[in-house]
């Protein structure tokens, strides 16, 4: 038996666990860190079963080189070579910026900080991304615009200081579940929880306001609610004058959203909102917690700036139980931004087009010439490889057959690409197009860091030897390095290349493998000297002053019609991780959804004479795919949900590729759909 | 209802092994509707399974897992195991496409309580089936049938969904036709343009007419769980009471040996002190019917 | 009788590992301990109960059944060497005679009674709870005990096994039984509120007083962590799966099941006889205060505790019996 103490690979939360391996080094078990701050013992189902797929026998073992149309075992020699010189060829051949690549959210700090650095210290372009893109990129832009910094203010341990907690378009028992949980704890010791989602999610059967707005219309009720505020004269005058600025632009916007305008938009009564925002403005500690219903939307940014309009309307800032609170999806989405896995910035947020920031990568890096114009987003690129402007991508652990917008734009795209790489752990749609195939080791075959939702970096720790020929993604990106000719990325252990990230990023200045120890160290740790900072903006906001944000309602790109009269939103369920490859391998939790389901309401589903658990087709202008239909009250009539997880059934096939304007972030959580029973 | 406790575990005593599957052949595959096939299975060491009507097995496909499968035929038959089973799962998918005869698969069991032939002796007999219910039944009406003198009157009611989902369709006719049972059956539905010219209707109205003399008869009831209300609330009108009464309920077992807790109802583990109870020994129970 | 100190029992284990694979409570990087072997940790017998599953070293979480190659099926092979269990309190011991009879009633689990079998367990009692506290000596049930009378260790040999593992121990000082007297006061003293809130539980249950109601309200605060199982020293569900190892080469696992599970016990047809999240709480609480009882004898929970640490959301069995009983009575 050994016990490996180790963080959680699914989730944003961070759970710390053991995992438990016996003597002839298979994986048997996950045991709780009874100490560590975040799990405090307890788990969800997923981390209780977080073991179960990393020996999965469908594990890639030995890289895959495409010969003769098909993908066949190669040796890692023949394979690397193949790569570094197919980059190489194609950069000469169609410039710097005609080659992209894709961090992961999935993968550890060290690998997405060499992976941006391989894009831009080796091959000069700044097309590095991942797919913060899909879920929280409106959020790192909006909350970094008006505070300086595009993370969650507060800890998780705020939850249970709050005495209101207002949760938007986040299903935090099933994405979340052990802030969820915390949640659920804080309404038993009284705290007022107001959930503001059209889906009948578990916290609203808690809640003591549940508002079943419209999908898309987040806009028009935080700003009818903040209108209400001003009205009753609930807000902060004191935090607004002091803290602020922009406040008289804000509030001219905020004016034209009186509660009956509010209520008519989003399908809910005034009284509904007028309530909402007596109840948030009345309490002495009011805290938001968002996801991905707020950002995921052609306006995502705009939802995101309205959350942070209404925190600072009331003073929610700087101190326990407050804040604005958006739970980042992926187990290191947080890390893979903080290290500059994003075509705008180095890690820490430092942009690009800064010339001071990229003299110092230079000299850190021992190169001349870094890019300074932005790159392509994950979003962008692959529309950029449908045009045929961008040649070659090579992906670390990401899907986006499954997981971005569009899947018949999403293969076309990635056939068009003159060569594609892509190294992951299982076998995906993704890995089915490339010209090479890596086979990656699992979070439990390599050291390195994660960084959770919170800020906290924490360690992951090797407990089993690497499955079959699988290498660690950093030691595969060194290796690409070297051959594509660059001698600055050799590095014996993921230990020295968090030193490096400390030596160029402010924010992780003072994290190191030592200091980070058994539960972690919360960014902004600018010295060796700093314990970390649990909670953002104390005294002032990271940039100064913080900006209210004048914005709009605008309505979703797709709505529904008389083709497709349904709403389609998509999003995650509880057993199920992003594209499915890990928790769908494993028993328990594929057990509890096998199939692609689409949520269907009651009365939508009498009309249409479709039973629960029935086969249907779900379509939309991109394609159709087939479901089980789940009959239920979960979402209001003339609403679809559908998970995104299964490959036969795969939402977005049906999603549409329209995107914020600044974030790039697609639409996700609206387009126009219809529903049919089949045969 | 008895369970035997034992005051402390007894750890000394050597055991079998519990779990592993003993090899069996495929014989004969035979397509019964669009999704049912019957397999018959004989042991390798050719050897009789030792089952009795109403018992069930698990069948092993390694790779695929196992599933428990209740036995369609009478060991009065033979020493061969027949298995009606609807494709509805991934180890029956497996059976469905994988299994030809000839091929060797695993098996465990046979397994649970059977239906008591020995009460049922001198009685009148009613045996009530709906959908794959058949499955169990058949083998007690094949043990009925090859022990015939030793029971009274036997009443076979059986109802199917529709007409194409009628199960052992040629014995079916045989049972109808038979001067010793008395055989009815009906189909929930008919599609429009099939040809048909038997009963049309939920099983429950084929009770009704019956001539059921309550002191003498028992029934047995085998179907989906939708089934049992109805049918128990007509056999009440007829003043049957629940200890003539045997059912077998249906659960996922996993292990088949009282082990893995997937198949309790309450105090009760379906696979060990079932799947066939005397009604009053459930009826009770929460979520047993 | 004999009393020894940290260094006696750390060597005492030591020498019982020629004839025992040797599991003793030790201490894990970040401070939770767990069982281990002696050689992968510091030995941490003080602290009171373990927080995983104590029984897991007999049916652990995940558990090969069988490999099968072709038509050879070979089934997994017994230990080497018989286990030896320390650092069990006595409710874990309860919690394991309670699962020997489980497995060894009516059909017999080989799995888990090959480890089981010749094994020797060791309960600690007495004043090595967390922070000196004190813990209920046992009834009995374990091969040994090692009673901490807060400087030593009295050690009491319940079974053969345990005089035979006795007269192998190192070092220990001769002493008098009065302080081992006393302990036993102590514990016939310790308060028994919470064995009597969980019979009154028992009792509205099986007296059928707690509505559905009841059920809907606690399920609503579950999010299915499934964690009260896992954690819990009496249950025993379990799924079986299957992995390929090869050309013709199949392994077959069994792994810890929950209850609280929507598919636990859907079946194919999609019909499922606990179909709701109030009829999955319910089946928790029910199957350890009233189905147990029925059946066994005896309720399946000992009281140790952990389903109500592990639970996110504060609905362990005991806080669970306490709002029932607050509620009904």
């Amino acid at each position: 038996m050994k016990r490996v103490l180790t963080t959680c690979t699914y989730c944003g939360v961070g759970c710390g666990f053991y995992l438990v391996s016996n003597d002839e080094g298979q994986l048997v078990g996950v045991e709780a860190s009874r100490e560590h701050p975040v799990a405090q013992g307890q788990l969800c189902v997923k981390g209780w079963n977080a073991f179960q797929f990393v020996q999965h026998p469908d594990r890639l073992k030995q890289p895959l080189i495409r010969r003769n149309g098909q993908l066949s075992p190669a040796f890692w020699d023949e394979s690397m070579k193949t790569i570094a010189g197919r980059l190489k060829e194609i950069q000469r051949k169609h410039g710097n910026d005609s080659i992209a690549f894709f961090a992961s959210a999935k993968t550890s700090n060290e690998e997405n900080y060499l992976m941006m650095k391989l894009a831009r210290a080796v091959f000069k372009t700044n097309n590095v991304d991942h797919c913060a893109r899909l879920c929280h990129a409106s959020t790192v832009v909006g909350l970094a615009q008006m505070f300086g910094s595009g993370a969650m203010t507060n800890s998780i341990s705020c939850v249970e200081q709050a005495d209101c907690i207002l949760v938007i378009g986040s299903n935090t028992t099933e994405q979340h579940p052990l802030i969820g949980s915390r949640i659920v704890k804080a309404v038993r010791k009284g705290a007022k929880l107001i959930v503001a989602d059209n889906r009948k999610i578990r916290l609203a059967r808690l809640a003591g306001l549940h508002i079943r707005h419209r999908n898309g219309t987040d806009v028009a009720l935080l700003n009818s609610m903040m209108n209400v505020i001003i009205r009753e004269g609930l807000e902060n005058k004191e935090f607004i004058a002091d803290r602020t600025e922009k406040y008289e632009e804000f509030r001219k916007v905020v004016e034209k959203y009186p509660p009956e305008k509010g209520a008519s938009i989003c399908g809910v009564t005034a009284e509904e909102i007028v309530q909402a925002a007596r109840i948030y403005a009345q309490a002495k500690n009011a805290m938001i917690v968002y996801s991905m219903g707020i950002t995921q939307h052609t306006h995502g940014v705009d939802n995101v700036r309205s959350c942070g309009n209404l925190a600072m309307l009331t003073g929610n800032y700087g101190r326990p139980g407050v804040g604005v609170n958006p739970l980042r999806g992926q187990n290191n989405v947080q890390g893979a931004c903080d290290m500059g896995a994003l075509p705008n910035v180095f890690s820490g947020y430092q942009a690009v087009t800064d010339a001071a920031i990229r003299q110092k990568f230079e000299k850190a890096w021992g190169v001349e010439g870094l890019p300074d114009t932005p790159g392509l987003a994950v979003t962008t690129a692959l529309d950029a490889a449908a045009e045929g402007k961008l040649k070659a991508l090579y992906i670390m652990g990401e899907n986006p057959m499954m997981s971005d917008p569009d899947q018949n734009h999403v293969r076309k795209a990635l056939e068009n690409l003159e060569f594609l790489a892509v190294q992951d752990i299982f076998e995906t749609p993704t890995t089915q197009l490339a010209h090479v195939v890596l086979p990656a080791t699992s979070w439990a075959e390599k050291d390195g860091t994660f960084t959770s939702t919170e800020r906290r970096v924490q360690r992951i720790r090797t407990a089993i030897e690497p499955v079959g020929e699988s290498r660690p993604d950093w030691r595969i990106l060194c290796d690409v390095a070297m051959l594509a000719g660059y001698g600055g990325m050799k590095y014996d252990s993921p230990k020295e290349i968090l030193d490096e990230v400390a030596s160029v990023t402010p924010s992780y200045g003072g994290i190191t493998f030592e200091r980070i120890g058994q539960f972690g160290l919360q960014w902004p740790c600018p010295n060796k000297e700093h314990a970390g900072t649990p909670i953002l903006h104390v005294g002032k906001f990271t940039r100064g002053k913080g900006v209210f944000a004048a914005v709009d309602y605008r309505p979703s790109v797709e709505l529904p019609d008389d083709e497709y009269p349904y709403v389609l939103s998509t999003g995650r369920i509880y057993f199920h991780y992003h594209t499915g490859t890990m928790t769908r391998r494993s028993k328990l939790l594929d057990r509890e959804e096998r199939f692609p389901f689409v949520e269907v309401n009651e009365n939508d589903a009498r009309r249409l004479k479709i039973r629960d658990r029935q086969w249907v087709c779900v379509s939309t202008r991109r394609g159709e795919v087939k479901a089980q239909a789940r009959v239920a009250d979960v979402v209001p009539p003339g609403v679809l949900f559908m998970p995104f997880h299964f490959e036969e059934g795969a939402a977005n096939v049906l999603t549409i590729n329209a995107l914020d304007p600044e974030a790039k972030i697609p639409e996700f959580k609206v387009c126009a759909a219809a529903i049919r029973s089949t045969p | 209802m008895s369970i035997t406790v034992e005051k402390q575990a007894d750890l000394k005593d050597p055991q079998e092994a519990l779990y592993r599957p003993l090899l069996c052949k495929m014989v004969s595959v035979k397509e019964l509707t669009p999704t049912e096939k019957l397999f018959r299975l004989e042991r390798l060491d050719g050897r009789p399974f030792g089952h009795r009507p109403g018992q069930f097995v698990q069948v092993s496909i390694p790779g695929i897992g196992e599933a428990p499968i209740s036995v369609s035929s009478s060991p009065s038959r033979g020493s061969y195991l027949e298995l009606g089973v609807r494709r509805t799962g991934v180890l029956t998918g497996a059976l469905h496409e994988m299994i030809q005869p000839g091929d060797v698969i695993g098996f465990r069991g046979p397994f649970g309580t059977y239906f008591d032939v020995d009460a049922m002796k001198g009685r009148d007999l009613i045996l009530i089936s709906g959908g794959c219910g058949l499955a169990p039944m058949r083998a007690l009406i094949q043990y009925i049938e090859d022990h015939r003198d030793q029971y009274g009157k036997v009443t076979i009611l059986y109802g199917a969904k529709s007409p194409i989902d009628i199960l052992y369709k040629d014995e079916l006719a045989q049972w109808v036709t038979s001067t010793q049972l008395n055989c009815q059956y009906t189909v929930d539905d008919v599609p429009e343009g099939t040809c048909w010219d038997a009963n049309v209707g939920l099983i429950t109205q084929l009770i009704p007419p019956l001539d059921i003399d309550p002191a003498r008869s028992l029934a047995v009831i085998v179907g989906p769980p939708i089934m049992y209300r109805f049918v128990l609330q007509e056999l009440k009108k007829k003043n049957l009471p629940i200890n003539q009464i045997i059912v077998s309920l249906e659960r996922y077992m996993k292990c088949g040996v009282g082990k893995c807790g997937h198949c309790t109802i309450e105090h009760l583990y379906c696979c060990m002190d079932g799947p066939v109870f005397w009604l009053n020994d459930v009826i009770n129970l929460a979520g047993a019917l | 009788m004999k009393a020894y100190d940290e260094t006696d029992l750390a060597l005492s284990f030591q020498a019982l590992g020629a004839d025992y694979d040797v599991r003793v409570p030790i201490l894990l990087s970040d401070g939770t301990r767990s069982l281990g072997r002696l050689e992968e940790g510091k030995m941490a017998l003080a602290g009171g109960k373990l927080g995983a599953k104590p029984t897991s070293v007999f049916f652990p979480q995940m558990d090969l059944v069988f490999q099968q190659k072709g038509t050879n099926v070979r089934m997994q092979a017994p230990p080497s060497k018989p286990l030896m269990v320390v650092g069990l309190t006595a409710q874990d011991a309860d919690c394991l005679a309670f699962l020997d009879r489980f497995f060894s009633t009516n059909f017999k689990d080989d799995l888990y009674r090959q480890k089981r079998m010749n094994s020797a367990v060791v309960v600690l009692s007495g004043k090595c709870g967390r922070d000196g506290e004190m813990l209920r000596l046992s009834s009995g049930n374990c091969d040994l005990e090692l009673v901490f009378d807060g400087d030593r260790y009295l050690a009491l040999a319940h079974s053969q096994t345990g005089k035979a593992m006795a007269e192998k121990m190192k070092g220990g000082l001769e002493t008098d039984e009065i302080s081992l007297g006393r302990l036993q006061r102590e514990s016939k003293a310790l308060p028994d509120d919470e064995l009597k809130l969980l019979q009154r539980a028992s009792s509205l249950l099986l007296d059928n007083k707690v509505p559905e109601d009841f059920w809907v309200d606690i399920s609503n605060r579950c999010i299915a962590c499934t964690a009260c199982n896992l954690a819990c020293p009496t249950c025993n569900c379990f799924d079986v799966f299957d992995w390929k190892c090869g050309d013709s080469c199949v392994n077959r696992y069994r792994l810890w099941d929950s209850c609280q599970l929507d598919g636990f016990m859907r079946e194919a047809s999609g019909h499922n006889p606990m179909g709701t999240e109030a009829l999955r709480t319910r089946r928790r609480i029910h199957h350890k205060l009233a189905a147990d009882v029925i059946r066994w004898g005896q309720m399946g929970c000992f009281l140790c505790g952990r389903c109500d640490e592990v639970c996110p959301t504060g609905i362990g069995i005991k806080a669970v019996s306490r709002e029932m009983v607050e509620k009904y009575g």
